[in-house]
């Protein structure tokens, strides 16, 4: 670990004060406390923001949700109005990380987590994410773990988060502070593919602060939830997974929601996926056709070419959970 | 087992040292409070194989609290004599920091000592090593095997081309590393020309010897102390390099000097469970009966030396096959030395095995355990030798009644829970404990507590109590009186904690010395006018809870503490001592069992889950009830590791591990294991050993991949002949 400075910043202006003279704010540090330990990250200041007020969960006016950045995964997993809401957030959270981190790690946090490339925690390893130019040793070595959709050249790495996966699906908005005020950043926009730049992962400027995730609301009735396939039955990252909201009324489905994870750079929306199916009754070869459409675009490398058979069945499934068969 | 009663022996007791365990009083290797210790990291080398053109180590002797950089153009040249007798393997062993050669990836290049554990850290990542590097061989696939050791009997090519049916197939397993929850640890103090280490080992014996062999200093000069290990699986069973950097750190700095591992360093810093390809072509009649076997395998091992294990045995002996041919190539490759690992050889050679005779049974449309009675031999076949106890056909008479074996139904997919295919495999197992000479010393107090002392280890089977159990039957006392001490290379030699060998030989050693004392002590009472006993026959005599008596006669009698007290002794001591294998051996000795597995297959989602698991063993006498059930279910739980998540990735293009943590390599949590039950067959060897036990702790992982591949082939219908078995399979 690099030596570092720690501060902790007991008001918002305090810690934006902190963040515009180059500080780095830690809350739950599950993930950077562990890169620190590995010399992948190196920061010079870290500034604790854990204090600052923005540990609430609320409905808005419209019916949507307000997460505070600094609630914990497992507080918003067990909060009630999140689940009768949108299970698909509540069952994203509770199958991710262990117990013990859900109860560290925060929403802000969650959605700042950098990747499981094992070359990028790996520092003598090729990196263009950690080493811009470096090269990128995944492409061409073990990838199995790694991104069919929305991969660059210079990089392939997966994004490792369950629940972002719920909030590109429901199309969340970031809600930001910043030294010029507030702004808000759609969630499509707000994680970044990689392209030529790997390193930039996140819409986030330099002393921005994550204060909430905001869920817009969605016609009632509404059913989701999330469907995790991975090697190891807790405490494992997907190989896919699929969150999906569906609204039926009169047997026909009105509105969907439709997002994959484990196999994209960033979460993946399916947008095709969701076209296909509004306006059609449940039928299992519905779920089949329009689960079809989730791998348009996939790119699939040396050790993960089963995810792309292994993504349509996840999103097959978890549509036909959802959406029933009428 | 001595005529005494026994009453802590058999009985399920939990162990003496839970509490010191769970109360955080147990000192591991790294936690001895040693004055004045200094922190060492070890840099590894970031190259396969090649060599080290330079190393600058300004920045990091610049950081504050780095003392000294230690590399190969400044470590002192070290004798590093030979060691005959230990678990070196054959060929050249490592030689910390002697020359500018890169044998694999992570090797020690140097190591940074400083004053506090982070600064070191620090330092070590500051250190800037150049190398000239060369395309590691790091794929058994790929690489040219060394010369194989071979086993014929009859003539297997024959035999394969008369059978009526044949099969030939190929298994392959991945590396598994043993990933214990304590990192290997080492602290190594000199004062003058002694050395005393505290290390992470299942063998402080072996320890010793190689610190001694390699820095040539007498072996009394050596002294190594480890009361606790943290688990092993067999990752401690020989002396790895960090603890020579230690011991050389420690002289170089003429301060007392820690290193302790990281998770990552594990990896390539003590040894792994080889990867195995393993072609097996088998010959049977129509009904079943083998007629041939051949088998080919190739395992990995490093460039500098041989790693063997013992996967040839089930081949020869487990059925009766009239023709057997082996051919085992070992493959050097440019990886470190692999090491034994739980089930050693015998968990690899099951997978192959068991899986094939489950595919000959769905072939010849058999039932799998009718298919396994139809070929139990007689005897040894290969050396002729009658079994000691070989109880194999109840195990698996037993294992078909308590699991259901009956509800099986040999059609693939033919049950069905929802989105889950549902299936039964089943698989025989055995394992061959390891024996070897050991001693133990035994003293009982006047106050009627007695001690034992055994070089030993107890790396979780439960040594420091069912060796005490041992001896408080034998010397007629509570358990609570009674102290066996272990972990110290002062204390009778004892071999490697491993091979499932500590109960029979350690403790046999532990017996006869505890049998030697109650009989000193029974000889004084009948010989002593003044004591109640005087006269009495000495084979009459029994002694429970500390006092001895004529057997039927309880009002006879009188304590340990008075006899020795009036007879003005303070102690009465005896060596005990176990000779190892007679010679010739009379009986072939081998621990069976059997494994019963229902799993569900998600065959959409090639998802795996273990839904039950039953073993049942014959293991000879079982001394300690509760301690065998936490290994028995522990090493199911290891078996359901290796057959569906644990697989060491190696980067063929530099050689590196790219999953050298416990993110990265699966071991399975809680919600992978299943309702798991273990069965022992009542009864005892007494061919084997005085105890009549035959060792628990290595045959519980075998069979257990294979039981698990053989009921997932009956979920789907798919065979699945790689481990680990993972959704790419199955889709």
């Amino acid at each position: 670990m690099h030596p570092f400075s720690f501060t902790k910043a007991a008001t918002t202006r305090e810690a934006l004060n902190s963040g515009r003279r180059g500080g780095r704010y830690i809350a739950g540090g599950t993930t950077l406390v562990d890169l620190m330990r590995e010399t992948v990250e190196r920061p010079e200041t870290l500034v604790d923001i854990s204090d600052l007020p923005l540990r609430e969960v609320r409905v808005t006016e419209r019916g949507g949700l307000r997460i505070g950045a600094l609630v914990s995964m497992s507080e918003t997993a067990a909060h009630p109005k999140v689940r009768s809401l949108f299970p698909v957030i509540s069952e994203a959270l509770e199958l991710s990380a262990s117990a013990q981190l859900r109860n560290m790690a925060t929403i802000g946090g969650n959605i700042m987590q950098r990747t499981r490339c094992t070359y990028f925690r790996d520092v003598t390893a090729d990196c263009n994410k950690r080493e811009p130019g470096s090269g990128c040793a995944a492409r061409e070595g073990f990838n199995r773990m790694h991104a069919i959709l929305g991969t660059s050249d210079a990089c392939v790495a997966t994004h490792p988060s369950d629940v972002a996966v719920a909030f590109a699906a429901l199309e969340a908005t970031v809600q930001l502070l910043g030294p010029d005020g507030e702004r808000r950043v759609p969630f499509a926009d707000f994680l970044l593919k990689p392209g030529s730049t790997p390193n930039r992962e996140q819409a986030i400027r330099q002393g921005e602060l994550i204060t909430a995730v905001d869920i817009p609301a969605l016609p009632r009735p509404l059913e989701s939830g999330y469907l995790k396939v991975r090697d190891r039955q807790s405490y494992e990252f997907a190989l896919t997974s699929a969150a999906v909201a569906l609204h039926i009324r009169g047997g026909v489905i009105r509105e969907a929601k439709v997002a994959a994870g484990g196999v994209g750079t960033v979460p993946w929306k399916l947008p095709a996926v969701e076209q296909h199916v509004i306006g059609e009754r449940p039928s299992d070869a519905l779920w089949k056709a329009a689960a079809e459409k989730a791998v348009q675009g996939a790119r699939p490398l040396s050790g993960n070419r089963f995810k792309v058979d292994l993504l349509k069945r996840t999103v097959e499934r978890q549509l036909r959970i959802v959406g029933g068969t009428r | 087992m001595s005529p005494q009663p026994q009453a802590a022996v058999g009985a399920p007791l939990s162990r003496v040292d839970g509490r010191l365990k769970v109360t955080g009083e147990a000192q591991y290797a790294a936690e001895f409070d040693v004055d004045g210790v200094v922190h060492a990291v070890i840099v590894d080398a970031s190259i396969g194989r090649g060599r080290i053109a330079g190393v600058d180590t300004r920045d990091a002797e610049a950081h504050p609290g780095v003392l000294r950089v230690i590399h190969h153009r400044n470590a002192p040249k070290l004798p590093y004599r030979d060691n005959p007798g230990s678990n070196n393997l054959p060929g050249r062993r490592l030689r910390v920091f002697q020359d500018d050669k890169v044998l694999f990836h992570g090797q020690p290049v140097a190591v940074v000592v400083a004053t506090t554990l982070e600064a070191a850290q620090h330092g070590a990542s500051l250190v800037k090593v150049d190398y000239d590097a060369e395309q590691p061989s790091t794929d058994l696939a790929e690489a040219e095997a060394g010369e194989p050791t071979k086993y014929a009997r009859g003539d297997a090519e024959a035999g394969l081309r008369e059978s009526a049916v044949r099969m030939d197939l190929t298994y392959r397993m991945a590396r598994n590393h043993h990933n214990p929850m304590e990192t290997h640890a080492t602290i190594a103090r000199w004062d003058g020309g002694k050395l005393t280490v505290w290390d992470k080992t299942q063998w402080v014996v072996g320890t010793q010897t190689e610190l001694s062999t390699v820095f040539d200093v007498p072996l009394k000069s050596v002294r190594v102390i480890n009361p606790f290990v943290g688990g092993a699986f067999g990752s401690g069973l020989r002396c790895w390099p960090h603890t020579v950097v230690a011991a050389l750190a420690a002289r170089e700095m003429k301060r007392p000097v820690k290193v302790v591992l990281t998770r990552r360093q594990m990896y390539f810093g003590t040894g792994f469970r080889p990867s195995y390809e393993y072609r097996l072509r088998l010959g049977s009649d129509q009904r079943g009966r083998l007629r041939a076997t051949v088998h080919e395998m190739d395992a990995e091992t490093s460039s500098y030396e041989t790693f063997e294990e013992g996967v040839m045995l089930a081949g020869q002996m487990f059925y009766s096959t009239p023709n057997v041919s082996q051919a085992y190539r070992k493959v050097p490759l440019d990886v470190n030395s692999p090491i034994w690992m739980r089930g050693p050889g015998f968990a690899n050679a099951s997978f192959a095995i068991e899986s094939a005779m489950d595919e000959l049974a769905h072939r010849l449309r058999i039932d799998p355990i009718e298919l396994r009675l139809r070929n139990e031999p007689a005897e040894d076949e290969s050396n002729g030798l009658p079994w000691s106890t070989r109880r194999l056909r109840e195990c698996y008479t037993v294992g078909a009644r308590e699991f259901g074996w009956d509800r099986r139904n040999p059609k693939p997919r033919s049950r069905r829970d929802g989105d889950w295919l549902i299936g039964l495999g089943m698989a025989g197992a055995v394992y061959d404990p390891n024996n070897m000479a050991a001693k133990a010393r035994a003293r009982l107090n006047a106050d009627g507590t007695a001690v034992i002392e055994a070089a030993s280890s107890d790396m979780g089977p439960g040594t420091y109590t069912s060796q005490a159990q041992v001896a408080a039957d034998a010397l007629g006392l509570a358990m609570r009186a009674v102290d066996f001490r272990l972990g110290d290379s002062l204390y009778p030699q004892t071999p490697p904690h491993g091979g499932s060998m500590t109960m029979m030989c350690v403790g046999s050693a532990t017996l006869d010395a505890c049998d030697k004392i109650r009989r000193q002590a029974i000889k004084l009472a009948v010989e002593d006018e003044e004591s109640p006993l005087y006269g009495a026959k000495a084979e009459d005599i029994v002694v429970r809870s500390g006092r001895l008596h004529v057997q039927g006669t309880p009002a006879r009698g009188e304590t340990y503490q008075r006899l020795l007290t009036r007879n003005n002794l303070s102690r009465l001591e005896a060596d005990g001592s176990w000779a190892g294998p007679s010679d010739p051996e009379r009986h072939s000795y081998y621990s069976y069992g059997a494994v019963f597995t229902e799993v569900g297959v998600d065959a959409t989602l090639g998802l795996v889950r273990v839904r039950r698991m039953l073993g049942v063993y014959d293991c000879g006498r079982i001394v300690s009830p509760k301690l065998a059930d936490s290994q028995a279910l522990g090493g199911m739980v290891g078996g359901i590791g290796q057959a569906l998540l644990e697989h060491t990735v190696t980067d063929h293009r530099d050689g590196r591990i790219v999953n050298a943590d416990l993110a990265g390599y699966l071991v399975p949590v809680n919600a992978d294991i299943p309702e798991i039950k273990a069965i022992y067959l009542e009864g005892e060897d007494m061919q084997a050993d005085p105890l009549g036990v035959k060792g628990i702790g290595e045959i519980v992982q075998v069979g257990v991949a294979s039981a698990i591949a053989n009921a997932v082939f009956n979920a789907t219908g798919r065979r699945v002949r790689e481990l680990p078995i993972t959704a790419e399979a199955l889709l």
